[in-house]
């Protein structure tokens, strides 16, 4: 299967970057259009005759998009920390240590992956209501586990299982403690794999939408796929500000898929394809 | 062995003690809730009915609503009994002394007349009722007397009021409800919201809805995540480049997406419509949006856009781990790319096939930030999945146990997808669990 490629074939992979890069060109010209040139006459040319940067600007003076983007720093951070955490040792558990029903404990967490969050919705909404922790970062981060974990001890078992056990046998016959194991032989060697999980789990809990949609309803509290949705009034839609606003998020989310890339596509893959 | 400290413990215990924290989590904050989910669709629970937003398994009293309630009722009947004359003043007083009887009755268990006192002086303070104080249960006998003195009420002051014997006859269905909405009714329903489902064209609509679209994105990801994985199975330049611009849409939060493509179907200004327009593949700019078929079309089309990297990506890695002496043998015994294709190749991915087939499928079929801000739902519910209908019903009517109902319908959808795709793909998704 393995031939060189021809021009024929970079011409169809140049139209296929096109394609797959399309609505977020267009979307990037949106947002550097005036007003007039977005709806109209000029509604379709690529050429912007006077860009601005107007809608850049807007997003930030005239709504709390700042807010937003602190937000949802803050949840998905955190989310990510703590679930990193806790995964780790469930993990290394699982991946290094020998003990009875690994694999049914792997079956519930990869089984909890694929609840879909309509079903748990409105126990957790009542609940945060009653505790009054909607409208608060907490009252985010502790649904975002339902799925936060789950990925990340799956990744982080892949991952783990990878380094190869010998090591910690010969730590064992050294005299090495379990904890003496995992903390000075273990971790170092798992950090690239901690890592790549991380930022499979920022960009999950960073995505979220139907838990912050419905618990965090203040403006002050909310993410920034809510706030953005919710730009649109009424009648009008703001379409050079949403335009701005998808912008700017989807930059760094970009630029850390153009920088990540190699740990992003193995940490997406592994759990499917065997080595 | 004997260098191990005495207190340590054993690689056993360690592995339970390390494992039990994220059991634990997910016990509380993942399972509970989908069973809760599961015992609130059994209960008419609505948010915005006070003696309705939660679980009452009998009878009872609120009492902060009783405590704030029956003196204005008292106090209306007195008001109205000072102006009237004759029978009306009689019949008013009546009302009162039955009134003052059923709460006499009440009060004679200790704890609602302590509670009394104790929310009273709370009331009068401005403070919030805790909880606790809230509801007390009240026995079947109570209730009764609670209702029938309270019906009695109302009829003769909806009858006084009628016969213009009343100088504010406006105020009386007033008092009356008021307290009565004090009375909590045990809320248990039973199946009752899963059979009204059972008849309820919009559920199976939704469901449609839901199958449809999964059934056609999934299969349209398939083919072109297979073909673009084939495609870029060789060597060629800039392959990070096209590797970093199939993430990109998977990265991106799929409401941004939405809203990217909802700009891009604009019925006036979306460049997408308009290039389909001008090539004939729709024959007006506003059928994306605004029909049925064009709905629909337009969300599986975003859906394909946003998700066929993921696909691609995970049969590309599929791809790799093929030996290339498999497909070198072939050639030597004669066979056609076509031939390679269907022997080596696809058998070689069927299980990364079949585990990115399952991934996929639950995702499309819990589908919901997508349609939720591309088109929600409509227009004419032709877009409506069953999540987002749960959605509408819990968080648009307030009606959480019915919600609950259909999200018990989602959960119960996406475990017979998975047991199917388990069964097929057998011990492979945990195989590994026993590799050690």
């Amino acid at each position: 299967m393995q031939k060189s490629a021809g021009p024929l074939f970079y011409i169809g992979l140049l139209l296929f970057v096109f394609v797959v890069m399309f609505p977020f060109l267009w979307i990037l010209l949106a947002a550097l259009k005036p007003p007039g040139e977005l709806f109209g006459e000029r509604a379709f040319h690529f050429i912007i005759q006077n860009p601005t940067l107007d809608n850049f600007i807007r997003v930030f003076t005239e709504r709390p998009f700042a807010t937003y983007l602190w937000n949802s720093t803050v949840v998905a951070t955190l989310t990510t920390l703590y679930s990193i955490t806790i995964a780790s040792f469930a993990a290394y558990a699982i991946a290094w240590l020998s003990f009875r029903g690994k694999t049914i404990i792997l079956g519930v967490v990869l089984a909890v992956s694929m609840f879909p969050q309509i079903a748990t919705i409105s126990p957790i909404f009542m609940f945060m209501q009653s505790m009054g922790l909607t409208n608060s970062y907490l009252g985010l981060i502790i649904p975002y586990t339902t799925f936060a974990l789950p990925l990340a001890i799956w990744n982080l078992t892949i991952y783990f299982r990878k380094i190869p056990s010998d090591l910690g046998e010969a730590a064992k016959v050294d005299g090495a403690s379990v904890w003496q194991t995992m903390t000075k032989v273990f971790f170092p060697l798992a950090m690239p794999g901690v890592f790549t999980t991380a930022i499979l789990v920022f960009i999950a809990a960073w995505n979220e939408f139907l838990f912050a949609l419905t618990l965090n309803t203040q403006e002050a509290m909310k993410t920034v796929p809510v706030g953005i949705v919710m730009f649109q009034g009424m009648y009008t839609i703001p379409w050079g500000e949403i335009s701005a606003a998808s912008i700017i998020v989807t930059v760094p989310l970009v630029v850390m898929v153009l920088i990540f890339q190699r740990r992003i596509i193995s940490g997406l893959t592994s759990g499917a394809v065997k080595e | 062995m004997n260098r191990q400290n005495k207190g340590s413990l054993t690689e056993k215990q360690m592995g339970y003690l390390l494992i039990f924290p994220a059991l634990l989590i997910i016990l509380v904050i993942a399972i509970w809730p989908v069973m809760r989910s599961f015992w609130i669709s059994l209960h008419d629970i609505r948010l915005n009915d006070p003696t309705k937003t939660e679980i009452h398994s009998s009878y009872g009293l609120d009492m902060e609503r009783y405590v704030s309630t029956l003196p204005n009722l008292l106090r209306y009947v007195k008001k109205e009994a000072e102006t009237a004359e004759g029978a009306t003043k009689e019949r008013l007083d009546a009302v009162r002394q039955q009134i003052e009887q059923m709460h006499a009755a009440l009060s004679q268990t200790g704890e609602i007349a302590s509670r009394y006192e104790a929310i009273d002086q709370l009331l009068l303070e401005f403070k919030p009722v805790p909880a606790e104080l809230k509801y007390v249960t009240l026995s079947a006998e109570q209730t009764e007397t609670i209702r029938t003195t309270l019906a009695t009420a109302e009829s003769t002051l909806l009858e006084l009021g009628a016969q213009k014997q009343l100088s504010k006859p406006e105020g009386a269905v007033g008092v009356v409800s008021g307290i009565k909405s004090s009375i909590i009714e045990p809320n248990y329903v039973g199946f009752t919201y899963y059979k009204q489902f059972l008849t309820d064209n919009r559920m199976w609509a939704a469901l449609y809805n839901t199958f449809f679209f999964t059934v056609i994105s999934v299969a349209i990801e398939l083919v072109l995540g297979l073909g673009i994985a084939l495609l870029i199975n060789r060597p060629f330049r800039g392959r990070g480049l096209v590797r970093a611009t199939v993430l990109i849409p998977w990265a991106i939060p799929t409401v941004i997406s939405a809203m990217m493509w909802k700009f891009l179907y604009d019925g006036q200004n979306g460049i997408v419509a308009h290039l389909f327009e001008a090539t004939g593949l729709v024959s007006d700019m506003g059928v994306l949006l605004s029909t049925k078929a064009g709905a629909m079309f337009s969300v599986i089309l975003a859906d394909v856009w946003k998700t066929t990297p993921f696909m691609a990506l995970l049969i590309f890695a599929g791809l790799q781990t093929i030996p290339q002496s498999l497909y070198e043998a072939a050639s030597v015994d004669g066979a056609s790319r076509l031939q390679q294709f269907f022997r080596i190749t696809l058998p070689m991915l069927k299980s990364t096939i079949l585990v990115a087939l399952l991934f996929r499928t639950l995702d499309a079929f819990r589908v919901f930030d997508l349609i939720y801000a591309l088109t929600g739902g409509g227009p004419a519910n032709s877009t409506e999945t069953i999540s987002i209908y749960a959605y509408k019903t819990m968080f648009a009517q307030m009606s959480f146990g019915e919600g609950s109902a259909l999200a018990v319908i989602v959960f119960l959808c996406v475990a017979l997808i998975s047991i199917g795709y388990v069964k097929i793909l057998g011990a492979d998704l945990l195989g590994e669990g026993n590799r050690r």
